[in-house]
């Protein structure tokens, strides 16, 4: 039988972490205070195991259990089944669309760019080939009149073009043009891509 | 409502390597789960589960609840550590305690869900109230106004002192005094050497002892 009585340490360590030696057991059950001690200690830590229990009881009543069980089984339930398809809008019925890539989406998106490419280029030479055609003869019949112009070569018909055309001469082409609409714009025409074609 | 004192964490003498105990029911239970969504028969598995969810489920609600000291996070920490071991039952080895898995599993559930809270109340304003608190009068069969003072004012104390805890001596208690798992179960379970648990649960039991013998 040990001398002295039981540290504080010591009780905690018997009352919780192992078990006395004969030693100590002896002391414990010949001393009063020891043993009064020890159950003091106890008494405490079941008080504070039962407290914390009977709040998380209280929190937690059993209905609340059932529907909380009701819930995990739920989720449970769909575990490691696919994710179902939702259609929209509402309603719609269609099949889900599967995302598989069709290689002839790629040419029709390849053709709708290179119908756009060559309508920008067909647009540009065609607006030359209509509008420069005309200047082109005013500048020359006009570089006939003035012999000056004749002597500068092509500098000057440059500057030349930059020159307003006479009101008569623009309006009788106009007129030209609005009789004969097919012959005018026959070039311009042809330079138009299809739709039929660009498929 | 019955007040059984918890199993104390000295179920082995210290350096003593513990007995081997046979696998409790939920553990075969586990382990035939297991089985059953290897072999594909998942409906199978999920109606054996319910059994475990069951068993487990007043259990868990203690832990969390100890841990988190809010009933919707509590409620939310339990469905996710459940659902989390289903999902994950083909990992599970049957050599092990199943509540010792479990346990760890919920508890890193409990441990994302107080970060992801704090993180939460970083931008939120306080509205605290001592209602929150306190906790719930025990149920016990018509006690005088007197005596549910004082038994709510014990259980303040109570509460306040385990909360005072460092994070891991609290841990430690919770799983040792509530959860009733020896200090080797602990340790597999927090992935700490059983010398580590016990002395947390020593200066655990230490400080509370300090705190409640002072009030």
């Amino acid at each position: 039988m040990i001398r002295g009585h039981l540290s504080d340490d010591r009780l905690i360590e018997v009352c919780v972490l192992e078990a006395p030696t004969p030693g100590e057991q002896e002391h414990l059950a010949a001393c009063a205070r020891c043993d009064a001690r020890r159950s003091r200690l106890e008494a405490l830590l079941d008080d504070v195991s039962v407290t914390a229990s009977e709040a998380a009881d209280a929190a937690f009543p059993p209905e609340r259990l059932t529907r909380q069980h009701s819930r995990i089984m739920a989720h449970v339930e769909h575990e490691g089944r696919p994710a179902r398809v939702i259609a929209f809008p509402a309603g719609h019925t269609q099949a889900p669309i599967v995302s598989r890539r069709r290689p002839a989406s790629r040419w029709i998106a390849a053709a709708a760019v290179a119908g756009l490419v060559i309508g920008v280029i067909a647009g540009r030479v065609g607006h030359d080939v209509s509008f420069s055609r005309p200047g082109v003869r005013v500048i020359a019949s006009r570089a006939a009149e003035t012999p000056e112009l004749r002597a500068t070569g092509s500098t000057g018909v440059i500057r030349e073009v930059s020159n307003p055309v006479d009101d008569e001469e623009f309006l009788s082409e106009m007129e030209i043009a609005i009789d004969s609409p097919a012959a005018a714009l026959q070039p311009l025409d042809e330079l138009t891509p299809r739709a039929w074609e660009v498929r | 409502m019955s007040r059984v004192p918890p199993r104390r964490a000295s179920s082995s003498a210290a350096g003593a390597p513990a007995p081997v105990a046979p696998l409790s029911r939920d553990s075969q239970l586990a382990a035939e789960i297991k089985g059953l969504v290897t072999s594909g028969e998942r409906d199978a598995a999920r109606e054996r589960y319910g059994e475990i969810v069951a068993h487990q489920q007043r259990r868990a609600v203690r832990i969390a609840y100890q841990y988190l000291r809010d009933a919707h996070d509590a409620d939310e920490a339990v469905q996710d550590a459940f659902i989390k071991v289903f999902t994950h039952i083909t990992s599970y080895r049957e050599d092990l305690p199943f509540e010792v898995w479990f346990t760890r599993i919920l508890v890193n559930a409990c441990l994302d869900l107080r970060k992801s809270r704090s993180r939460r109340l970083r931008w939120a304003m306080p509205m605290s109230s001592a209602a929150d608190v306190l906790p719930p009068d025990p149920a016990t069969p018509e006690p005088t106004p007197e005596q549910r003072l004082v038994s709510r004012e014990r259980a303040r104390e109570i509460t306040a002192a385990v909360d005072s805890l460092p994070d891991r001596q609290r841990t430690v208690f919770t799983l040792c005094h509530l959860a009733e798992h020896t200090t080797a179960e602990v340790s597999e379970a927090l992935g700490l050497s059983e010398a580590t648990v016990r002395v947390h649960l020593f200066r655990a039991i230490r400080k509370l002892r300090r705190l409640l013998e002072q009030s």
